[in-house]
């Protein structure tokens, strides 16, 4: 497959936009990533989007509703629902339009406006459906399941309620210096301690909020890229992951999990989809600057930090402990500030973490730029078995 | 003809046929493999032949983790009237998984992971006409 660029990016900025369309938000990022590339929609060639789910037929649709504002030209558009890997996913397939030589230029776009509080069920209700039942039979939200799997973290290495703080007050002093941040305030360790309990033992501040946004990337062919860009950011490696029979995490969702541990890994979802993206890329841990990671709550933070191979289990703490997520550490974890500092618009995060790599890329992330950023990686948060990585160079 | 008091918040995942209650669930006779909800198949794929029969799961099984939810969840979710924080947990079973489960008959600050708990069939809410809606939870074993 022929080598792939990011001619450009934009995003509508991230909020509450309850009085525009989720359209509007999907044409607002794609235009600015035409202005950020220098480019027209007549340049576009394929459309890959993802689709909003929590309202009407025509968010499913998302691709030909923006060209209907953009201007129908008749080009290949797919719309793409992969849960939380939809944004990634959706920049897989646009890669690989180009990659595969079937078109030179892709659009690659993720719109969401988040329904408020705990996510609904997407389809509808049936008692043979697990997201119906988990809800109606037990009320367990997501931030439950996560708690579940955070008590377990912290019966078996120790993981305290402090770091589970430290992990967003890191978060946060990166939001702090991120302009397009929806929360720029610095948290100290016991305002996030003493916020109210939601899911024991995840409090307030160690769950992040949810919100509108949308992301776009312009993705093209290296050898065409040349007359646009000097300086472009290339796509090193991409990974799209699914559940290994026997992971013993409880999946969200689900109401059940494997007794056993030890055949496959935990977040197993996640797990395949870095390990395809490295191994693509033919980049390591090692070699990675800097991550943009689905930290929807400090217990995500910490355990993608090992998940995706970054130190053993258990370890993670002692990184955000010692301050190396912190930019300028070891390992700057989310130097946008992260989910926990835009809140999550699910269709876009993903979408929203490229962005950031391609701007940390460039050298134009300003007062949190990571020095030398040479190598970033994208990573979304795995609902129901599905999960997608991507790792970007310059 | 008596009306029902009371009915199930969902068909086919729990039943009170028998002297105790028990959660239904699928068992491939091939791999060995046990699912709960029994149509919730995760099969090996080294398993050849999906052969899943519908068996009652056992009753018993240490709590392995908890959450304490501190807000109701919203609809479709429907609980008691008026909401006090309640403990989810995550038990594991014999047949080799983790099943999961409202925790009742303990207060939720003397939740401990380790403890050995049982299965129960109890009320979730009294619906309009007064019914019981019942769904399956787990208390500590006596």
């Amino acid at each position: 497959m022929r080598e792939v660029v990011v001619l450009g990016t934009g995003i509508f900025p991230w909020g509450i936009h309850s009085d525009k369309l989720v359209t509007d938000l999907g044409v607002g990022a794609v235009r600015n990533a035409l202005k950020d590339a220098n480019l027209s929609w007549h340049d576009i060639q394929a459309i890959v989007a993802g689709m909003y789910v929590w309202g009407p037929t025509d968010g499913f649709n998302a691709g030909a509703a923006i060209a209907g504002v953009m201007g129908e030209t008749g080009i290949p558009i797919t719309n793409i629902w992969n849960m939380c890997a939809t944004a990634t996913s959706v920049f897989r397939t646009a890669y690989l339009t180009v990659a595969s030589g079937e078109r030179d230029i892709c659009l690659a776009v993720g719109l969401d406006m988040s329904p408020g509080g705990f996510f609904p069920i997407i389809g509808k209700e049936s008692s043979t459906d697990l997201d119906t039942l988990r809800w109606k039979a037990l009320g367990l939200p997501n931030p439950g399941y996560w708690a579940i799997e955070c008590r377990r973290r912290m019966e078996n290495f120790g993981t305290t309620e402090r770091h589970l703080a430290l992990a967003k007050v890191a978060a946060s002093k990166h939001g702090a210096l991120n302009p397009d941040a929806t929360f720029k305030k610095i948290y100290t360790e016991e305002e996030v301690i003493n916020s109210r309990m939601i899911c024991d033992p995840l409090r307030l501040y160690m769950i992040c909020a949810v919100r509108d946004g949308a992301a776009a990337v312009i993705l093209c062919s290296a050898e065409k890229a040349e007359q646009y860009t000097s300086k472009p950011v290339t796509v090193a490696g991409v990974g799209l992951g699914s559940s290994v029979y026997g992971d013993p995490t409880l999946r969200l969702g689900y109401l059940s999990c494997p007794a056993e541990e030890g055949s496959a890994p935990g977040l197993s979802e996640s797990y395949m989809a870095c390990q395809m993206a490295y191994k693509q890329s033919g980049i390591g841990p090692e070699d990675i600057d800097f991550v943009e990671l689905p930290d929807n709550s400090s217990w995500h933070y910490l355990q993608y930090i090992e998940t995706m191979g970054f130190c053993g289990p258990g370890e993670a703490d002692r990184l955000v402990e010692e301050g190396e997520t912190l930019i300028g550490g070891k390992l700057p974890v989310c130097p946008s500030g992260g989910a926990s500092s835009f809140g999550e618009a699910v269709a876009a995060q993903g979408l929203l973490q490229i962005c950031e790599i391609v701007t940390q890329l460039r050298g134009h992330a300003g007062e949190r730029q990571v020095e030398k950023a040479k190598v970033g990686i994208a990573q979304t948060y795995g609902m129901m078995g599905n999960s997608a990585t991507a790792i970007l160079k310059i | 003809m008596q009306r029902p008091e009371s009915y199930f918040i969902a068909e086919g995942l729990f039943t009170l046929s028998g002297s105790e209650p028990h959660l239904i669930g699928g068992h491939c006779k091939t791999c060995g493999r046990y699912f709960f909800p029994k149509f919730s198949t995760l099969h090996s794929p080294q398993c050849k032949l999906n052969d899943v029969e519908e068996v009652l799961l056992s009753r018993k099984g240490k709590l392995l983790s908890y959450t304490i939810l501190y807000s109701e969840s919203p609809p479709p979710y429907r609980g008691p009237d008026p909401f006090a924080p309640y403990g989810i947990g995550l038990i594991t079973l014999s047949e080799g998984i983790n099943v999961v489960g409202i925790l009742t008959g303990i207060p939720v600050e003397e939740i401990r992971t380790g403890t050995e708990y049982e299965l129960v069939v109890e009320k979730l809410y009294t619906d309009e006409s007064g019914k019981e809606v019942l769904t399956w939870k787990f208390k500590p074993a006596s």
